[in-house]
């Protein structure tokens, strides 16, 4: 490293003896965090600190949460497998498999859904692209946890149960 | 010579030809169109492609209309493109606008006509439109959804004109009229899935493909069907090394348009389960490092007693195994076998894509108890290149007393039972070559998915085989081995870059 371009006189500034020591410049950062320790423990209800997980924050309607899938009157998912928001998807996140329905008036259906939830961004695209309104972010569910790497990817059964706690 | 004035632009077309044809040649692209094929011939039902001609008083279907000397045509001014506009809207009125589920969807003539002429907001309601059969089985390999036909009469016209056969026509009148079949009729000709590929819409939809891909999530290499010796250009569509489908690709020399219904199965093959993914030695599975070992102890420098190749394999493998045999006896394998029915449209009895290929190297096939003999009078090992010579049971008693046979192949067929080490091969979607089509015409495909398993190209392993019996001159790349087979064949090409219509050597059309 060099010192050239340094402006003269800037380092061999003669210290003192107080600041050659450090120790009063130790006691007085010590005295701020004091300070502040005192002012907290007097007036808890003005700290910034949110109490998470006993006290959440507040999202609004259109926040993205984990995904959803929409179901038909009888429970069958209203997705006819069209594969617009696997297209679609940024993250290459969602697998399809379709299938012939039974009803010549649905055709398709999904006989697999997946979303890997450790690739999906939440930019919500899906939801956009989908033309039957049948995949929703919705939910408001943030807290995705789970043990291992497989489990963060959910099947249609998953999606289409909606659960609301956050286990996986 | 005809001179005219399309779009205040002159162009010059030969006599006799079609106003359809001057319009694409002076536009630059196609006059939007559902009922017009070059290969079929004019119905005129569309109206679609109507262009206005200067002294006709009415508009006038391009398609219908020969060119004249001096004619002024108007294809993009607000009147066509007002009727155009209009047409399709009436085209659309009982359309089911169900793309989510249907498997045209990304390649529709519909969408596309809609997207570049129509974007004109929807009169109908859902609830008005008419309704008509739903994903109706017609045949083997065709479902028909009457719903989304926009009654253009292509299949119609492909059933009755092209294979001759007319199970389809169209019945009722009106909005209720309809493409279908007679009763009792089923859409079973050989040429049946063509249908599929000429339906502008989703109307006619392959019942293989159906549902298992977008279109749009395809990628497509260029290819030749292997199913029998016409050699048919096609396209592979795959994706994420699985093959979906084969398409005919335009070759006026071969095929034109179509390609028939067993050809397009021949993909089947490709993912079947009794594909070969390792190397084995007497029934164990080995890896390369292994079965190469054993090889060089098996073979060593005195090479091969016989080898048999087959003409399931491309030009460059047999001139390779050729090569490979040196002063061994060479037989390109069974001469009967592989053989059907033939039709006199574009299927051949001969069911290999490559007999043309043995032949242009001078391989002599032979016939059961030919090849049995040969197999019995040889000393030393004996390597087969694919074609599963001992489905002839002569051939394989024969195979079945000898033990040291070396077979590459790809499917775990009678050879594959018989011989000592077995090497897995390459099949034509999974590596390039060229094949020699039945009138001599070389073709060249490309890979378009990757190899089974732990299988290789076969040149490769013809490539390592030789290396094994201390031959010189192993080919490091394929570019390599067609260099050393245009100075075999003497042809007045370069095989590295064969023109995408094929090459006949001695007598191009064109």
């Amino acid at each position: 490293m060099s010192f050239e371009g340094l402006p003269k006189g800037s380092c061999d500034k003669k210290r003192s003896f107080r600041d050659s020591i450090y120790l009063w410049e130790v006691l007085r950062g010590l005295g701020v965090t004091a300070k502040h320790l005192v002012w907290n423990i007097l007036h808890t209800d003005q700290m910034p600190t949110m109490q998470y997980p006993e006290e959440k924050r507040v999202y609004g309607d259109r926040f993205r949460g984990r995904h959803r899938l929409m179901q038909r009157q009888d429970g069958s998912p209203v997705c006819v497998a069209c594969q617009m928001c696997s297209t679609y998807c940024p993250a290459d996140c969602i697998t399809i498999v379709g299938a012939e329905h039974p009803d010549p008036k649905i055709e398709k259906y999904p006989i697999s859904f997946e979303i890997d939830l450790l690739r999906c961004v939440y930019c919500g695209l899906c939801e956009e692209a989908c033309p039957c309104d049948a995949i929703r972010l919705d939910t408001g569910i943030y807290e995705i946890a789970a043990d291992s790497r497989e489990k963060f990817i959910v099947d249609k059964e998953f999606l289409l149960d909606n659960h609301t706690d956050g286990t996986l | 010579m005809a001179k005219l004035t399309i779009d205040g632009k002159e162009i010059e077309v030969p006599d006799g030809s079609s106003l359809f044809d001057a319009c694409r040649d002076a536009r630059g692209e196609d006059l939007p169109h559902f009922c017009y094929h070059p290969d079929l011939s004019i119905a005129g039902v569309c109206r679609l492609c109507q262009v206005e001609v200067e002294g006709m008083p009415k508009l006038t279907i391009a398609c219908n209309t020969g060119v004249r000397d001096g004619m002024v045509v108007h294809t993009r001014n607000e009147r066509v493109t007002k009727a155009s506009t209009q047409i399709l809207e009436m085209h659309l009125i009982n359309h089911p606008v169900d793309c989510p589920i249907c498997d045209q969807a990304g390649e529709c003539g519909l969408q596309n006509q809609y997207m570049s002429h129509g974007l004109y907001d929807t009169k109908v309601e859902m609830d008005d439109k008419v309704h008509k059969g739903k994903a109706q089985v017609i045949g083997p390999h065709v479902i028909l959804d009457q719903e989304r036909c926009v009654l253009c009469t292509r299949c119609v016209r492909f059933c009755t004109e092209v294979t001759g056969t007319g199970e389809l026509g169209i019945f009722n009148r009106g909005d209720q009229a309809r493409i279908g079949t007679a009763p009792g009729v089923e859409l079973d000709n050989n040429y049946s899935m063509n249908t599929v590929d000429i339906c502008p819409v989703g109307a006619l939809t392959s019942r293989d493909f159906r549902f298992q891909k977008r279109v749009w999530m395809l990628k497509a290499a260029d290819s030749i069907c292997p199913g029998c010796a016409t050699g048919c250009n096609v396209r592979i569509d795959h994706e994420a090394g699985r093959i979906y489908r084969l398409k005919p690709r335009y070759n006026p020399e071969v095929n034109g348009r179509w390609m028939c219904d067993k050809g397009r199965m021949t993909y089947k093959a490709v993912h079947d389960e009794t594909r070969l993914g390792d190397p084995s030695v007497d029934g164990r599975t080995e890896t390369w490092a292994g079965v190469t070992g054993t090889l060089a102890n098996l073979v060593g420098a005195g090479g091969f007693g016989l080898v048999v190749g087959s003409p399931h394999q491309s030009l460059e493998e047999l001139h390779l195994l050729k090569a490979l045999a040196k002063d061994a006896p060479l037989s390109g394998g069974l001469a009967g076998s592989d053989h059907g029915d033939a039709d006199d449209l574009l299927l051949d009895a001969d069911r290999t894509p490559n007999r043309r290929g043995l032949e242009m190297l001078g391989v002599a096939q032979h016939d059961g108890p030919a090849l049995a003999d040969l197999i019995k009078r040889s000393s030393g090992p004996v390597l087969i290149l694919g074609g599963d010579p001992a489905a002839d049971p002569q051939v394989a008693a024969a195979l079945g007393e000898k033990d040291s046979v070396i077979y590459i192949g790809t499917h775990g067929d009678e050879t594959a039972g018989l011989a000592k080490v077995v090497i897995p091969g390459a099949m034509w979607a999974e590596k390039a070559g060229i094949f020699v089509n039945r009138n001599g015409r070389l073709q060249e495909f490309k890979q378009a998915v990757a190899r089974h398993g732990n299988a290789r190209e076969d040149w490769r392993i013809l490539a390592e085989l030789m290396t094994a019996c201390e031959r010189p001159d192993v080919p490091g790349s394929l570019k390599a081995v067609r260099s050393d087979l245009a100075g075999a064949v003497a042809v007045d090409v370069d095989l590295n870059k064969l023109p995408v219509r094929g090459f006949l050597p001695g007598g191009e059309a064109r």
